[in-house]
């Protein structure tokens, strides 16, 4: 499965919720489904803008693990 | 949007004048099978009679059931509920109404074959509604799929 590790991100760069969904253009209900690994797909321009100001790669937030 | 609306009303009004025409059907229920089991199915025994009586107040039965469910549906959809599960769910229950009064039209065939009619547009029905509520179901779940892609 994949896993969002959106938060342990967002501590890194000590952002929060409010602020990172205000920033992608996004609403704090689809950050929470974003970080609850309740979404069935992410789009690549909401990726872009999550990689844009968390300042990191893909990679640092999709992670694949066996289930 | 307006139009479909409209569509919504007029259907509502139609349903209900339908639910009163089942309510004089069943007052006058008696009477109209009577004259069924005499003049049409030209029957003078009183299996007929009672055959076809029960055949009739059943069949109200399931009009009543389908009516209501169809009412809802009508409802639910004008007030913007239109993919849900609670309307595949009346559409199932419209659905398996329309199998039994099919049935029970079938049964009435015992006492006069022109039932068979009613039976055969029952059973085509809940084909179609079938069908219906499998294209809600999928348009359902690619929206629920929407919904949650971010």
């Amino acid at each position: 499965m994949i896993v969002i590790n959106l938060d342990v991100m967002m501590a890194k760069r000590k952002m929060s919720s409010g602020e990172l969904a205000q920033r992608i253009g996004i609403t704090q209900a689809n950050l929470s489904i974003l970080k609850n690994q309740k979404a069935k797909a992410v789009r690549l321009e909401t990726l872009d803008a999550i990689c844009r100001n968390l300042e990191c790669q893909p990679g640092d937030i999709l992670e694949f693990r066996e289930e | 949007m307006d139009k479909a609306d409209n569509v919504i009303r007029y259907t509502k009004v139609a349903t209900v004048i339908f639910l009163v025409l089942v309510v004089v059907a069943d007052v006058f229920g008696f009477s109209i099978t009577n004259y069924i089991t005499r003049v049409w199915a030209d029957r003078e025994d009183t299996f007929a009679l009672i055959t076809l009586s029960t055949v009739y107040y059943l069949g109200t039965v399931g009009a009543y059931v389908v009516l209501i469910a169809f009412y809802k549906l009508l409802n639910n959809m004008s007030k913007d509920i239109v993919f849900d599960k609670a309307n595949t769910k009346l559409m199932k229950i419209i659905a398996i109404a329309l199998a039994l009064m099919g049935v029970d039209c079938m049964v009435g065939t015992i006492a006069w074959f022109g039932t068979i009619y009613v039976g055969i547009i029952c059973f085509f029905m809940m084909l179609v509604l079938f069908c219906v509520r499998a294209v809600f179901e999928k348009a359902i779940e690619m929206k629920s799929e929407l919904d949650l892609t971010i």
